[in-house]
């Protein structure tokens, strides 16, 4: 959807370089099977979770859940864009996700409601914000990048804490959210009519599922291609890709960038989720959380990262709870710092990698 | 309150906020500059002294967690602020020999990231800890009686500033000389030194270098400790206060320049008093003055104020 105006945007080019802009959209390899499997996923989970009859009875699930499942799988599926696929930590990604959080919410009460701006306005902030903060935090590597871009997000937090209160909200958080209808007729609240509602609930699940669906493509999309590579190349070895000619800063702030890209369409969904923005969206546990979900969901894969971000949610949301023991719930964020340190530990490939693991053990060889 | 006075409290607050930053950052720096490892864990080592010291200081009463559910809800051992502050060291000394053994060996040779990511897991595993068995509300740790006023000497005395904070700076103080003195001026500092310049030849010369730097990291964990006791009494204790000192911490070692004490107390008096001034003029601007020193400082000389360049990866 958002990818048709690229070539339509470029007027006056000439029949040959309109089908050659087509043709670098065009599908390939199992970019098909990729994007319909998590269509196909996408479209079963909220009924699974939330409303099949046995299964849902066992899981607890709920459909705002499923919702915000899938909105912090993009900000992990872009986060790990960065860490697992270029090999940088960032401690500040809760910069982007708190950051487009309020630029939509601010733009819902002052230009317009329309969830599909909002999402846009929160998206264009968040990666302005990240090609600054990216080409200021990239001049150092390692720890110190992991501190740099720490820093940076912590001044956002306590900027809009105090100094910008007057927007932000302050302490409070920012309560003017108004979200209006999608493409100006569709309540987000409403439920979809018949079995597409049965199976998917309300407008905003479809809205975010497809969003979501567009963000696999395109993380799929990237990191398939020759750019996607240089990424992995960097991560695998800094020397080698500069002495192939590859200019190694530039690929990485893109890379940053790009995951602030991802990161800033979650966060604006965020806001448009729960009609509000909390000053803790700012924080720097809010950026640990995200490294958490990335790392125990497994770094360096398409999908792992999501898978993180459900398991994280469905624990701090219904294991926290007291289902199915009330003994846990208020270890919940004990048994997952645990989990986290042995994951890093002996899996370092995470759940994800943990399950290739042992189908590749069951079926007795790789893929 | 005239002028002079008003300065003059807001330098010695902020020198005695400052302090706190200096335990914690020389610990960090010469962890960083030996080791070669990053510890996101350090201000898990705080949260154990300061607990540890409140315990061994006061008898406290506990009205949630675990232990108050299972009937010790009187805990404490009230042997006063002295014993605490001579006791704490040694335990947290000995919980950083520990962790040096147990976590930073098996993660000597794996990447930054994946350091910064098990410290950090470790970190909130003692939180949580603490959360669970002391419960996540705040717990009295009180200044001693005998430091709560301003100190009765003449000139200070017209100050208003507790005497505890006095001793903040002077503990400080006289830990740093030390810890400088053993790393410059003794056998075991010259054998630290040399491994951070090249370890190879200095176990090629028949010298172990394991023993050293568990016994780095565990003086550097020792300084969080104290720092958790006498910055305890000034500050609300619960178990989030590990994780907070921690960014202002790193970043005092980054500005001040990894591996150098003089750059972490460097770093730790500008930083303590920036906050400070600033939380007396713009005081809504004081913590992002922090950061902006910090980011500035950091573009302008990355290897920190008193760090060499090559000391940086």
């Amino acid at each position: 959807m958002s990818d048709e105006p690229a070539p339509a945007s470029e007027p006056e080019t000439e029949a040959g370089a309109l089908t050659d802009a087509i043709g670098v959209w065009a599908p390939r390899g199992n970019e098909v099977r990729v994007v319909a499997g998590t269509a196909v996923v996408l479209a079963l989970f909220p009924f699974v979770f939330s409303r099949m009859p046995v299964v849902s009875d066992l899981l607890q699930g709920y459909q705002s859940l499923a919702t915000l499942i899938l909105i912090w799988g993009i900000f992990a599926l872009g986060f790990d864009l960065l860490l697992g696929y270029t090999g940088l930590l960032s401690f500040g990604h809760a910069a982007f996700w708190g950051g487009a959080a309020y630029a939509a919410g601010v733009f819902s009460q002052q230009v317009s409601g329309s969830p599909v701006l909002m999402v846009a306005a929160g998206t264009a902030f968040a990666v302005l914000l990240a090609w600054v903060l990216g080409f200021l935090s990239l001049r150092r590597g390692g720890i110190y990048f992991a501190i740099l871009t720490l820093a940076f997000a912590q001044m956002m937090f306590y900027m809009s804490s105090s100094p910008l209160a007057f927007i932000t909200g302050g302490e409070n958080g920012f309560t003017g959210v108004e979200t209006g209808e999608l493409l100006g007729t569709f309540a987000l609240e409403a439920e979809l009519p018949s079995v597409v509602g049965l199976l998917l609930g309300t407008w905003l699940y479809l809205f975010v599922g497809i969003i979501t669906l567009l963000c696999v493509a395109l993380a799929y999309r990237i990191l398939h291609s020759p750019y996607g590579m240089v990424f992995r190349a960097i991560r695998e070895n800094e020397q080698r890709a500069e002495f192939v000619g590859l200019n190694v800063w530039r690929y990485r702030l893109m890379s940053f960038i790009l995951s602030g890209l991802f990161a800033g369409i979650a966060g604006s969904l965020f806001t448009i989720h729960g009609s509000y923005v909390p000053l803790s969206s700012l924080y720097w546990t809010e950026s640990g959380e995200i490294v958490i979900m990335t790392v125990l969901g497994g770094t360096g894969s398409l999908f792992g990262p999501m898978v993180g971000a459900g398991v994280y949610l469905y624990v701090e949301n219904i294991v926290s709870g007291g289902h199915p023991v009330d003994f846990i719930a208020p270890f919940w964020h004990l048994i997952l710092g645990l989990v986290f340190v042995v994951v890093i530990w002996i899996f370092p490939r995470g759940i994800w990698g943990f399950v290739r693991d042992v189908r590749d053990f069951v079926t007795g060889g790789e893929d | 309150m005239s002028f002079h006075i008003e300065a003059i409290t807001v330098l010695l607050n902020g020198l005695q906020q400052g302090a706190i930053y200096i335990l914690l950052a020389v610990g960090l720096s010469i962890i960083l500059g030996t080791l070669k490892f990053v510890n996101f864990a350090h201000g898990a080592l705080y949260l154990i002294g300061t607990y540890a010291g409140l315990l061994l200081a006061l008898e406290i009463n506990l009205t949630s967690g675990l232990l108050q559910e299972w009937g010790f809800s009187e805990l404490g051992l009230g042997l006063g602020y002295i014993p605490a502050l001579l006791i704490v060291p040694f335990v947290v000394f000995v919980v950083g020999l520990a962790m040096e053994r147990f976590v930073v060996e098996p993660f000597k040779d794996r990447p930054d990231t994946d350091q910064i990511l098990v410290t950090f897991g470790l970190a909130i595993i003692v939180q949580e800890l603490f959360r669970a068995f002391f419960g996540s509300s705040s717990l009295p740790f009180s200044q001693p009686a005998w430091a709560q006023g301003p100190p009765q000497v003449p000139f200070l005395a017209a100050i208003p500033i507790s005497s505890w904070r006095y001793y903040v700076i002077g503990i400080t103080a006289v830990l740093v000389l030390i810890v400088y003195l053993l790393v410059e001026f003794t056998d075991f500092g010259l054998i630290v030194r040399a491994g951070t310049r090249d370890p190879e030849m200095v176990e090629l010369l028949g010298i172990r270098l394991s023993r050293p730097y568990i016994v780095v990291f565990g003086i550097g964990a020792a300084l969080a400790g104290v720092a958790g006791v006498v910055g305890g009494p000034l500050n609300p204790v619960n178990p989030t206060i590990g994780n907070e000192i921690l960014v202002p911490a790193f970043l005092t070692v980054v500005i001040g320049g990894v591996g150098s004490i003089a750059g972490a107390v460097l770093g730790g008096v500008l930083f303590g008093l920036t906050q400070a001034i600033l939380v007396a003029t713009y005081s809504a601007w004081a913590q992002v003055g922090l950061y902006a020193i910090a980011a500035l400082v950091l573009l302008v000389r990355p290897q920190g104020l008193l760090g060499e360049a090559e000391v940086a990866p």
